[in-house]
Protein backbone atom coordinates (compact mmCIF):
# COMPACT_ATOMS: atom_id res chain seq x y z
CA UNK A 1 0.00 0.00 0.00
CA UNK A 2 1.51 3.50 -0.93
CA UNK A 3 2.40 5.77 1.77
CA UNK A 4 0.25 8.47 3.07
CA UNK A 5 1.24 11.75 3.38
CA UNK A 6 -0.93 14.37 5.42
CA UNK A 7 0.17 18.32 5.06
CA UNK A 8 -1.38 21.00 7.59
CA UNK A 9 -1.18 24.40 6.03
CA UNK A 10 -2.34 25.34 2.42
CA UNK A 11 0.40 28.75 2.81
CA UNK A 12 3.31 29.02 0.44
CA UNK A 13 4.91 26.49 2.41
CA UNK A 14 1.99 23.70 2.35
CA UNK A 15 0.89 24.42 -1.25
CA UNK A 16 4.94 23.66 -2.40
CA UNK A 17 5.35 20.71 -0.08
CA UNK A 18 2.39 19.18 -1.06
CA UNK A 19 2.98 19.77 -4.93
CA UNK A 20 6.71 18.55 -4.65
CA UNK A 21 5.95 15.51 -2.44
CA UNK A 22 3.63 14.47 -5.19
CA UNK A 23 5.40 15.20 -7.47
CA UNK A 24 8.64 13.27 -6.36
CA UNK A 25 6.87 10.20 -5.65
CA UNK A 26 3.27 10.33 -7.91
CA UNK A 27 2.62 6.75 -5.80
CA UNK A 28 2.17 8.82 -2.38
CA UNK A 29 -0.91 9.67 -1.05
CA UNK A 30 -0.94 13.61 -0.56
CA UNK A 31 -3.57 15.12 1.72
CA UNK A 32 -3.79 18.75 2.52
CA UNK A 33 -5.45 20.27 5.34
CA UNK A 34 -6.38 24.21 5.03
CA UNK A 35 -8.45 26.38 7.50
CA UNK A 36 -9.22 28.55 4.77
CA UNK A 37 -11.29 28.13 0.98
CA UNK A 38 -8.63 28.90 -1.12
CA UNK A 39 -4.61 28.38 -2.20
CA UNK A 40 -2.00 29.55 -3.95
CA UNK A 41 -3.07 33.05 -4.03
CA UNK A 42 -0.52 35.55 -2.92
CA UNK A 43 -0.93 37.45 0.11
CA UNK A 44 2.10 39.71 -0.22
CA UNK A 45 0.06 41.39 -2.98
CA UNK A 46 -2.44 42.31 -0.57
CA UNK A 47 -1.44 45.96 -0.16
CA UNK A 48 -0.86 46.72 -3.47
CA UNK A 49 -4.34 45.47 -4.25
CA UNK A 50 -5.69 47.61 -2.04
CA UNK A 51 -3.83 50.77 -3.44
CA UNK A 52 -5.18 49.60 -6.85
CA UNK A 53 -1.39 49.14 -8.46
CA UNK A 54 -2.96 45.95 -8.59
CA UNK A 55 -6.60 46.64 -10.54
CA UNK A 56 -8.38 43.78 -8.71
CA UNK A 57 -7.80 41.50 -6.23
CA UNK A 58 -8.57 38.34 -8.24
CA UNK A 59 -5.74 38.46 -10.03
CA UNK A 60 -4.11 37.52 -7.01
CA UNK A 61 -5.26 34.06 -7.33
CA UNK A 62 -2.74 31.85 -8.87
CA UNK A 63 -4.80 28.73 -9.13
CA UNK A 64 -7.51 26.77 -8.13
CA UNK A 65 -8.25 24.09 -5.35
CA UNK A 66 -9.69 21.91 -8.20
CA UNK A 67 -6.38 22.46 -10.45
CA UNK A 68 -4.73 20.82 -7.45
CA UNK A 69 -7.50 18.38 -7.00
CA UNK A 70 -6.97 17.00 -10.89
CA UNK A 71 -3.22 17.15 -9.74
CA UNK A 72 -3.70 14.27 -7.58
CA UNK A 73 -4.15 15.93 -4.44
CA UNK A 74 -6.80 15.62 -1.42
CA UNK A 75 -7.23 18.77 -0.92
CA UNK A 76 -9.07 19.61 2.75
CA UNK A 77 -10.15 23.10 2.08
CA UNK A 78 -11.93 25.33 5.72
CA UNK A 79 -11.10 21.62 7.73
CA UNK A 80 -9.17 22.74 10.71
CA UNK A 81 -6.77 19.83 12.16
CA UNK A 82 -7.39 20.14 15.80
CA UNK A 83 -5.39 17.22 17.05
CA UNK A 84 -2.72 15.27 16.04
CA UNK A 85 -1.88 11.54 17.60
CA UNK A 86 1.54 10.55 17.04
CA UNK A 87 1.31 7.02 19.01
CA UNK A 88 -1.53 6.36 16.31
CA UNK A 89 -0.81 8.30 13.39
CA UNK A 90 -3.53 10.46 13.04
CA UNK A 91 -5.13 13.72 12.61
CA UNK A 92 -8.12 14.67 13.76
CA UNK A 93 -10.75 17.58 11.86
CA UNK A 94 -14.31 17.62 11.96
CA UNK A 95 -14.10 15.36 14.76
CA UNK A 96 -12.99 12.94 11.69
CA UNK A 97 -9.54 10.93 12.25
CA UNK A 98 -7.53 10.51 9.50
CA UNK A 99 -4.43 8.06 9.34
CA UNK A 100 -0.63 9.03 7.99
CA UNK A 101 2.70 7.65 7.32
CA UNK A 102 4.51 11.09 7.50
CA UNK A 103 3.35 14.44 8.32
CA UNK A 104 4.77 17.78 7.09
CA UNK A 105 3.55 20.93 9.60
CA UNK A 106 3.32 24.22 7.62
CA UNK A 107 0.92 25.96 10.46
CA UNK A 108 2.21 29.43 9.58
CA UNK A 109 2.07 32.44 11.93
CA UNK A 110 -0.43 34.78 13.63
CA UNK A 111 0.09 38.77 14.06
CA UNK A 112 1.42 39.92 17.65
CA UNK A 113 -1.85 41.79 19.21
CA UNK A 114 -0.61 44.86 20.87
CA UNK A 115 -1.01 44.09 24.78
CA UNK A 116 -3.17 47.86 25.48
CA UNK A 117 -7.40 48.39 26.08
CA UNK A 118 -9.63 48.64 23.28
CA UNK A 119 -7.20 45.65 21.70
CA UNK A 120 -10.57 43.51 21.06
CA UNK A 121 -12.83 46.50 19.21
CA UNK A 122 -14.10 46.10 16.22
CA UNK A 123 -12.21 48.35 13.09
CA UNK A 124 -8.28 46.77 14.01
CA UNK A 125 -7.60 44.94 11.00
CA UNK A 126 -4.75 42.24 9.91
CA UNK A 127 -3.63 41.88 6.82
CA UNK A 128 -3.13 38.26 6.10
CA UNK A 129 -6.67 36.25 4.94
CA UNK A 130 -7.23 37.38 1.46
CA UNK A 131 -11.17 36.93 1.74
CA UNK A 132 -10.98 38.97 4.78
CA UNK A 133 -9.03 41.45 2.89
CA UNK A 134 -11.46 41.52 0.29
CA UNK A 135 -14.50 42.68 2.46
CA UNK A 136 -11.75 45.25 3.98
CA UNK A 137 -11.06 46.57 0.47
CA UNK A 138 -15.07 47.82 -0.19
CA UNK A 139 -15.11 48.92 3.19
CA UNK A 140 -12.48 51.08 2.38
CA UNK A 141 -14.38 52.96 -0.01
CA UNK A 142 -16.46 54.44 2.46
CA UNK A 143 -13.61 55.59 5.26
CA UNK A 144 -11.43 58.95 4.94
CA UNK A 145 -8.56 58.10 7.89
CA UNK A 146 -6.67 55.43 8.53
CA UNK A 147 -3.92 54.89 11.02
CA UNK A 148 -1.11 52.36 10.53
CA UNK A 149 0.65 50.44 13.61
CA UNK A 150 4.15 49.10 13.72
CA UNK A 151 7.31 49.23 12.02
CA UNK A 152 8.13 46.32 9.61
CA UNK A 153 7.98 46.10 6.25
CA UNK A 154 3.61 45.28 6.21
CA UNK A 155 3.01 48.68 7.40
CA UNK A 156 5.06 50.55 4.74
CA UNK A 157 4.03 49.42 2.60
CA UNK A 158 0.12 49.39 3.84
CA UNK A 159 0.94 53.01 4.64
CA UNK A 160 1.38 53.84 0.70
CA UNK A 161 -1.49 51.69 -0.34
CA UNK A 162 -3.96 53.46 1.64
CA UNK A 163 -2.42 56.75 1.19
CA UNK A 164 -2.45 56.16 -2.88
CA UNK A 165 -5.88 54.95 -2.24
CA UNK A 166 -6.59 58.67 -0.88
CA UNK A 167 -7.07 57.87 2.87
CA UNK A 168 -5.37 60.73 5.47
CA UNK A 169 -2.77 58.09 6.36
CA UNK A 170 -0.86 57.75 10.19
CA UNK A 171 1.95 55.81 10.68
CA UNK A 172 3.16 55.79 14.45
CA UNK A 173 5.93 53.16 15.53
CA UNK A 174 7.45 53.31 19.21
CA UNK A 175 11.15 53.11 17.06
CA UNK A 176 13.62 56.15 16.40
CA UNK A 177 13.65 56.06 12.28
CA UNK A 178 11.56 54.39 10.18
CA UNK A 179 12.26 50.82 10.22
CA UNK A 180 14.46 50.62 12.67
CA UNK A 181 14.62 46.58 13.47
CA UNK A 182 15.52 45.99 9.88
CA UNK A 183 17.55 48.93 8.28
CA UNK A 184 20.05 51.47 9.36
CA UNK A 185 18.94 55.30 9.64
CA UNK A 186 20.62 56.56 6.30
CA UNK A 187 18.40 54.04 3.92
CA UNK A 188 15.45 54.93 6.14
CA UNK A 189 15.63 58.59 5.55
CA UNK A 190 14.38 58.00 1.56
CA UNK A 191 12.49 55.72 2.38
CA UNK A 192 10.40 58.16 5.11
CA UNK A 193 10.37 60.86 2.81
CA UNK A 194 8.90 58.90 -0.14
CA UNK A 195 5.96 58.02 2.10
CA UNK A 196 5.90 61.51 2.82
CA UNK A 197 5.21 62.33 -0.20
CA UNK A 198 2.62 60.22 -0.82
CA UNK A 199 0.49 62.64 2.14
CA UNK A 200 1.60 59.65 4.69
CA UNK A 201 1.65 61.39 8.21
CA UNK A 202 4.64 59.15 10.01
CA UNK A 203 5.65 59.63 13.61
CA UNK A 204 8.03 57.64 15.00
CA UNK A 205 9.33 57.26 18.84
CA UNK A 206 5.28 56.96 19.11
CA UNK A 207 4.08 55.00 21.94
CA UNK A 208 0.58 52.82 20.87
CA UNK A 209 -1.30 53.58 24.12
CA UNK A 210 -4.58 52.13 23.40
CA UNK A 211 -7.63 52.39 21.32
CA UNK A 212 -10.56 54.40 21.85
CA UNK A 213 -13.90 52.86 20.73
CA UNK A 214 -17.36 54.66 20.08
CA UNK A 215 -20.34 53.32 21.56
CA UNK A 216 -21.00 50.37 18.70
CA UNK A 217 -17.61 48.76 19.80
CA UNK A 218 -15.50 50.38 16.97
CA UNK A 219 -12.15 51.85 17.08
CA UNK A 220 -12.46 55.85 16.95
CA UNK A 221 -9.07 56.68 18.23
CA UNK A 222 -5.85 55.57 18.34
CA UNK A 223 -4.45 56.80 22.00
CA UNK A 224 -0.68 57.54 21.21
CA UNK A 225 2.40 58.68 23.35
CA UNK A 226 1.87 62.02 21.16
CA UNK A 227 -1.81 62.30 21.39
CA UNK A 228 -5.36 60.81 20.29
CA UNK A 229 -5.30 59.78 16.34
CA UNK A 230 -8.97 59.92 15.33
CA UNK A 231 -9.52 57.43 12.35
CA UNK A 232 -11.66 54.91 10.82
CA UNK A 233 -9.25 51.90 10.97
CA UNK A 234 -6.62 50.60 12.80
CA UNK A 235 -4.10 48.27 10.83
CA UNK A 236 -1.98 46.31 13.06
CA UNK A 237 1.47 45.23 11.90
CA UNK A 238 3.27 44.21 14.72
CA UNK A 239 5.67 40.88 14.34
CA UNK A 240 4.83 37.54 12.83
CA UNK A 241 4.37 35.11 15.60
CA UNK A 242 4.82 31.41 14.41
CA UNK A 243 1.60 29.37 15.12
CA UNK A 244 2.79 26.55 17.07
CA UNK A 245 -0.42 25.41 18.92
CA UNK A 246 -0.52 21.77 17.27
CA UNK A 247 3.29 21.76 17.36
CA UNK A 248 3.76 22.27 21.06
CA UNK A 249 0.75 19.92 21.59
CA UNK A 250 2.36 17.13 20.33
CA UNK A 251 5.81 17.59 22.26
CA UNK A 252 8.08 19.13 19.30
CA UNK A 253 11.00 20.83 20.17
CA UNK A 254 10.52 24.87 19.97
CA UNK A 255 13.41 27.35 20.16
CA UNK A 256 14.57 29.91 21.67
CA UNK A 257 12.61 32.22 18.73
CA UNK A 258 9.38 30.61 19.94
CA UNK A 259 9.29 28.46 16.27
CA UNK A 260 9.42 24.74 15.77
CA UNK A 261 13.15 23.69 15.42
CA UNK A 262 14.26 21.63 12.38
CA UNK A 263 17.25 20.47 11.07
CA UNK A 264 18.80 20.95 7.75
CA UNK A 265 16.58 18.48 5.92
CA UNK A 266 13.52 20.70 7.69
CA UNK A 267 12.81 17.77 10.02
CA UNK A 268 11.60 18.09 13.65
CA UNK A 269 12.38 16.48 16.84
CA UNK A 270 9.73 13.82 16.20
CA UNK A 271 10.54 10.74 13.51
CA UNK A 272 8.02 11.47 10.44
CA UNK A 273 7.25 14.93 10.71
CA UNK A 274 9.16 17.69 8.66
CA UNK A 275 7.90 21.56 9.25
CA UNK A 276 8.14 24.52 6.83
CA UNK A 277 7.35 28.06 6.40
CA UNK A 278 6.76 30.68 9.45
CA UNK A 279 6.19 28.02 11.88
CA UNK A 280 9.95 27.00 11.85
CA UNK A 281 13.20 28.64 13.08
CA UNK A 282 16.31 28.55 10.90
CA UNK A 283 20.13 29.53 11.62
CA UNK A 284 21.12 32.78 10.00
CA UNK A 285 24.29 32.22 8.23
CA UNK A 286 26.69 34.50 9.83
CA UNK A 287 25.91 34.28 12.96
CA UNK A 288 23.98 30.28 13.05
CA UNK A 289 21.33 32.23 15.42
CA UNK A 290 17.83 30.70 14.93
CA UNK A 291 15.38 33.00 13.52
CA UNK A 292 11.83 32.95 12.05
CA UNK A 293 9.37 34.98 10.43
CA UNK A 294 11.15 35.30 7.42
CA UNK A 295 9.60 35.97 3.78
CA UNK A 296 7.09 34.20 1.57
CA UNK A 297 10.05 32.79 -0.78
CA UNK A 298 11.92 31.33 2.36
CA UNK A 299 8.45 29.47 2.98
CA UNK A 300 8.23 27.99 -0.91
CA UNK A 301 11.83 26.70 -0.85
CA UNK A 302 11.49 25.26 2.10
CA UNK A 303 7.95 23.41 1.57
CA UNK A 304 9.40 22.72 -1.47
CA UNK A 305 12.63 20.93 0.48
CA UNK A 306 10.55 19.30 3.34
CA UNK A 307 7.96 17.64 0.42
CA UNK A 308 10.44 16.10 -1.57
CA UNK A 309 12.51 15.08 1.37
CA UNK A 310 9.55 13.34 2.79
CA UNK A 311 8.90 11.70 -0.93
CA UNK A 312 11.83 10.04 -0.13
CA UNK A 313 14.62 12.74 -1.21
CA UNK A 314 17.40 13.62 0.49
CA UNK A 315 18.07 17.51 0.05
CA UNK A 316 19.63 20.01 2.49
CA UNK A 317 18.47 23.74 3.24
CA UNK A 318 21.41 26.26 3.66
CA UNK A 319 21.35 28.46 6.43
CA UNK A 320 19.89 31.48 5.75
CA UNK A 321 21.49 34.96 4.35
CA UNK A 322 18.29 36.58 3.92
CA UNK A 323 18.08 39.31 1.05
CA UNK A 324 14.89 41.34 1.22
CA UNK A 325 13.36 44.25 -0.49
CA UNK A 326 10.40 46.27 -0.72
CA UNK A 327 8.62 49.40 -1.28
CA UNK A 328 8.36 52.39 0.24
CA UNK A 329 6.22 54.58 -1.35
CA UNK A 330 7.61 55.25 -4.92
CA UNK A 331 11.11 54.36 -3.46
CA UNK A 332 13.09 50.40 -3.34
CA UNK A 333 14.88 49.69 0.09
CA UNK A 334 16.61 45.90 0.26
CA UNK A 335 19.46 44.48 1.53
CA UNK A 336 20.30 41.17 2.96
CA UNK A 337 22.08 39.68 6.58
CA UNK A 338 22.91 42.58 8.48
CA UNK A 339 23.30 46.08 8.45
CA UNK A 340 24.81 48.38 10.99
CA UNK A 341 22.66 48.90 13.71
CA UNK A 342 22.33 44.64 13.83
CA UNK A 343 25.92 44.53 13.91
CA UNK A 344 26.86 46.82 16.40
CA UNK A 345 23.99 45.05 18.55
CA UNK A 346 25.34 41.74 18.20
CA UNK A 347 28.68 43.10 18.82
CA UNK A 348 29.78 41.77 14.94
CA UNK A 349 33.27 43.99 14.36
CA UNK A 350 32.41 45.20 10.48
CA UNK A 351 34.01 47.56 8.13
CA UNK A 352 31.93 49.66 5.96
CA UNK A 353 31.83 50.60 2.09
CA UNK A 354 29.34 53.10 0.83
CA UNK A 355 29.34 53.49 -3.00
CA UNK A 356 26.17 55.58 -5.29
CA UNK A 357 25.76 55.28 -8.69
CA UNK A 358 23.48 54.85 -11.69
CA UNK A 359 20.93 52.18 -12.45
CA UNK A 360 21.17 52.42 -16.41
CA UNK A 361 23.81 54.73 -18.66
CA UNK A 362 23.57 58.30 -16.99
CA UNK A 363 22.41 59.74 -20.23
CA UNK A 364 20.32 57.31 -20.51
CA UNK A 365 16.16 58.40 -19.60
CA UNK A 366 15.06 57.12 -16.70
CA UNK A 367 18.56 56.42 -14.84
CA UNK A 368 18.00 56.14 -11.27
CA UNK A 369 20.81 56.66 -8.44
CA UNK A 370 21.80 53.38 -6.70
CA UNK A 371 23.18 53.93 -2.89
CA UNK A 372 24.99 50.63 -1.86
CA UNK A 373 26.06 49.96 1.19
CA UNK A 374 28.29 46.98 2.11
CA UNK A 375 29.10 45.53 5.12
CA UNK A 376 32.57 43.63 5.57
CA UNK A 377 34.59 41.59 8.09
CA UNK A 378 37.61 43.77 8.68
CA UNK A 379 40.83 42.12 7.64
CA UNK A 380 39.21 39.31 5.40
CA UNK A 381 36.78 41.95 4.01
CA UNK A 382 34.62 39.35 3.40
CA UNK A 383 30.81 40.16 2.90
CA UNK A 384 28.68 39.88 6.03
CA UNK A 385 26.19 42.18 5.06
CA UNK A 386 24.18 45.01 2.77
CA UNK A 387 21.63 47.57 2.61
CA UNK A 388 20.58 49.83 -0.69
CA UNK A 389 18.38 51.90 -1.65
CA UNK A 390 16.97 53.67 -4.66
CA UNK A 391 15.11 52.86 -8.03
CA UNK A 392 15.22 50.12 -10.38
CA UNK A 393 17.59 47.06 -9.55
CA UNK A 394 17.14 46.69 -6.19
CA UNK A 395 16.24 43.77 -5.92
CA UNK A 396 18.59 42.18 -8.43
CA UNK A 397 21.71 43.71 -6.48
CA UNK A 398 20.27 41.98 -2.97
CA UNK A 399 19.75 38.42 -4.44
CA UNK A 400 23.14 38.75 -5.93
CA UNK A 401 24.95 40.19 -2.62
CA UNK A 402 23.48 37.53 -0.69
CA UNK A 403 24.60 34.98 -3.01
CA UNK A 404 27.95 35.94 -3.35
CA UNK A 405 27.93 36.71 0.43
CA UNK A 406 26.65 33.27 1.57
CA UNK A 407 29.68 32.15 -0.60
CA UNK A 408 31.99 34.20 0.57
CA UNK A 409 33.16 36.83 -1.58
CA UNK A 410 35.34 39.53 -0.24
CA UNK A 411 35.20 43.36 -1.15
CA UNK A 412 38.42 42.94 -3.13
CA UNK A 413 35.99 39.97 -5.32
CA UNK A 414 33.18 43.04 -5.66
CA UNK A 415 35.58 46.23 -6.56
CA UNK A 416 36.63 44.30 -9.67
CA UNK A 417 33.82 42.32 -10.77
CA UNK A 418 32.70 41.83 -14.42
CA UNK A 419 29.10 43.76 -15.11
CA UNK A 420 27.16 44.14 -17.70
CA UNK A 421 27.13 47.67 -19.48
CA UNK A 422 24.25 48.24 -21.89
CA UNK A 423 22.87 51.91 -21.59
CA UNK A 424 19.06 51.39 -21.62
CA UNK A 425 19.82 48.46 -18.71
CA UNK A 426 23.13 49.10 -16.81
CA UNK A 427 25.95 51.69 -16.50
CA UNK A 428 29.49 51.48 -16.94
CA UNK A 429 30.26 51.78 -13.83
CA UNK A 430 28.47 49.10 -11.70
CA UNK A 431 27.54 50.43 -8.03
CA UNK A 432 28.35 47.81 -6.34
CA UNK A 433 31.98 47.93 -7.41
CA UNK A 434 31.53 51.78 -6.70
CA UNK A 435 31.04 50.87 -2.83
CA UNK A 436 33.41 47.85 -2.64
CA UNK A 437 36.39 50.05 -4.55
CA UNK A 438 35.93 53.07 -2.42
CA UNK A 439 35.53 50.71 0.29
CA UNK A 440 39.08 48.97 -0.21
CA UNK A 441 40.18 52.63 -0.69
CA UNK A 442 38.92 53.63 2.88
CA UNK A 443 40.93 50.61 4.09
CA UNK A 444 44.32 51.81 2.01
CA UNK A 445 44.06 54.88 3.80
CA UNK A 446 43.63 53.32 7.05
CA UNK A 447 46.43 50.96 6.90
CA UNK A 448 48.91 54.02 5.80
CA UNK A 449 47.36 56.11 8.88
CA UNK A 450 48.28 53.30 10.90
CA UNK A 451 52.16 53.13 10.10
CA UNK A 452 53.67 55.74 11.41
CA UNK A 453 55.81 58.01 9.15
CA UNK B 1 7.85 24.26 25.97
CA UNK B 2 9.71 23.28 29.10
CA UNK B 3 10.71 25.69 31.21
CA UNK B 4 14.48 25.83 30.48
CA UNK B 5 13.39 26.52 26.97
CA UNK B 6 11.00 28.89 27.47
CA UNK B 7 13.83 30.53 29.70
CA UNK B 8 16.06 30.71 27.20
CA UNK B 9 13.46 32.40 24.41
CA UNK B 10 12.62 35.11 26.94
CA UNK B 11 17.04 35.37 28.16
CA UNK B 12 17.17 36.02 24.13
CA UNK B 13 14.28 38.16 23.66
CA UNK B 14 15.42 40.43 26.58
CA UNK B 15 19.13 40.29 25.64
CA UNK B 16 18.58 41.18 21.78
CA UNK B 17 15.85 44.08 23.16
CA UNK B 18 18.48 46.12 24.76
CA UNK B 19 21.15 45.21 22.91
CA UNK B 20 18.97 46.01 19.71
CA UNK B 21 18.09 49.46 21.76
CA UNK B 22 21.70 50.53 22.70
CA UNK B 23 22.94 50.27 19.28
CA UNK B 24 20.12 52.06 18.22
CA UNK B 25 21.62 55.05 20.37
CA UNK B 26 24.86 54.59 19.08
CA UNK B 27 23.70 54.22 15.37
CA UNK B 28 21.45 57.61 15.75
CA UNK B 29 24.46 59.64 16.71
CA UNK B 30 25.91 58.72 13.58
CA UNK B 31 22.97 60.06 11.42
CA UNK B 32 20.96 62.23 13.11
CA UNK B 33 18.88 63.91 10.61
CA UNK B 34 16.18 61.68 10.63
CA UNK B 35 16.09 59.89 14.12
CA UNK B 36 14.09 60.81 17.19
CA UNK B 37 14.50 59.49 20.59
CA UNK B 38 13.37 56.12 20.52
CA UNK B 39 9.98 55.08 22.72
CA UNK B 40 10.36 51.72 22.92
CA UNK B 41 10.07 49.82 26.38
CA UNK B 42 13.27 49.76 28.86
CA UNK B 43 14.33 46.47 30.03
CA UNK B 44 15.40 47.89 33.52
CA UNK B 45 18.76 49.14 34.75
CA UNK B 46 20.64 45.91 34.97
CA UNK B 47 20.50 45.12 31.46
CA UNK B 48 20.76 48.55 30.83
CA UNK B 49 23.87 49.51 32.72
CA UNK B 50 25.07 45.92 33.50
CA UNK B 51 24.29 43.02 30.83
CA UNK B 52 25.18 45.77 27.26
CA UNK B 53 28.51 46.83 29.00
CA UNK B 54 29.57 43.39 29.96
CA UNK B 55 28.06 42.35 26.72
CA UNK B 56 30.25 44.97 24.26
CA UNK B 57 33.32 44.38 26.38
CA UNK B 58 33.79 40.66 25.15
CA UNK B 59 34.99 39.92 21.83
CA UNK B 60 33.12 38.60 19.36
CA UNK B 61 34.42 35.08 19.34
CA UNK B 62 33.86 34.74 22.88
CA UNK B 63 29.96 35.61 22.10
CA UNK B 64 29.93 33.29 19.56
CA UNK B 65 31.44 30.40 21.81
CA UNK B 66 29.17 31.22 24.80
CA UNK B 67 26.24 31.25 22.21
CA UNK B 68 27.32 27.29 20.99
CA UNK B 69 27.66 26.33 24.79
CA UNK B 70 24.34 27.48 25.56
CA UNK B 71 23.02 25.94 22.71
CA UNK B 72 21.57 29.56 21.73
CA UNK B 73 22.91 28.86 17.77
CA UNK B 74 21.02 26.50 15.99
CA UNK B 75 21.51 22.71 16.10
CA UNK B 76 21.58 19.96 13.43
CA UNK B 77 22.70 22.28 11.01
CA UNK B 78 26.38 22.22 9.19
CA UNK B 79 28.41 24.74 11.15
CA UNK B 80 30.09 26.54 7.99
CA UNK B 81 28.44 26.21 4.67
CA UNK B 82 30.12 26.41 1.34
CA UNK B 83 33.28 28.50 0.29
CA UNK B 84 33.58 30.46 -2.56
CA UNK B 85 34.69 28.49 -5.39
CA UNK B 86 34.28 25.09 -3.76
CA UNK B 87 32.43 22.82 -5.76
CA UNK B 88 29.38 21.25 -4.73
CA UNK B 89 28.95 18.00 -2.94
CA UNK B 90 26.47 15.80 -2.11
CA UNK B 91 24.42 16.03 0.86
CA UNK B 92 25.45 13.78 3.58
CA UNK B 93 23.57 10.38 4.09
CA UNK B 94 20.23 10.54 5.40
CA UNK B 95 19.51 9.87 9.38
CA UNK B 96 16.80 7.81 10.22
CA UNK B 97 13.57 9.39 9.78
Amino acid sequence: MSERLIVIGGGGAGTAASTIAKRTNPDMQVAVYSEFPDIAYSPCGIPYAHGREIPEFENLFLSTVQRYVEDGLEMNMETTVTDIDLDRRTVTARNKHEGFDKLILCTGFHWEQPAVPGANLQGLHYVKDIRRAMEFDKELDSMKRAVIIGGMWLGVEMSGALARRGLEVQFIDEGPWLLSELVDPDVAEPAQESLEKLGVNVRMGTKLLGFVGGSDGRVQAVSTSEGELECDVAVICLHKLPNTSLASSIGLELGTTGAVVVDDHMRTSAPGVWAAGDVVEVPHGLSMLPISGLTGSHAYAQGRLAGANAAGENRTYDPVWIPWGFMAGDYTIGGFSIGETLAEAMGIPYVVAKGVGVSRARYFPGAARTHVKLLAEPGTLRLIGAQLHGGEGIKERCDFLAFVGKRGATLEDLAWMENIYSPPIGALYEPIQIAAQNGLAEQKASRREAVPA
Amino acid sequence: MSSFAEQKRRLRARSEHVLRMAAMEDVARRYPRRTVPSALPDEGPFWRRVFVPLYRRAPWELKRNAMRTLKLTAQGWPEQSRQFGEPWRPPSPPRDT
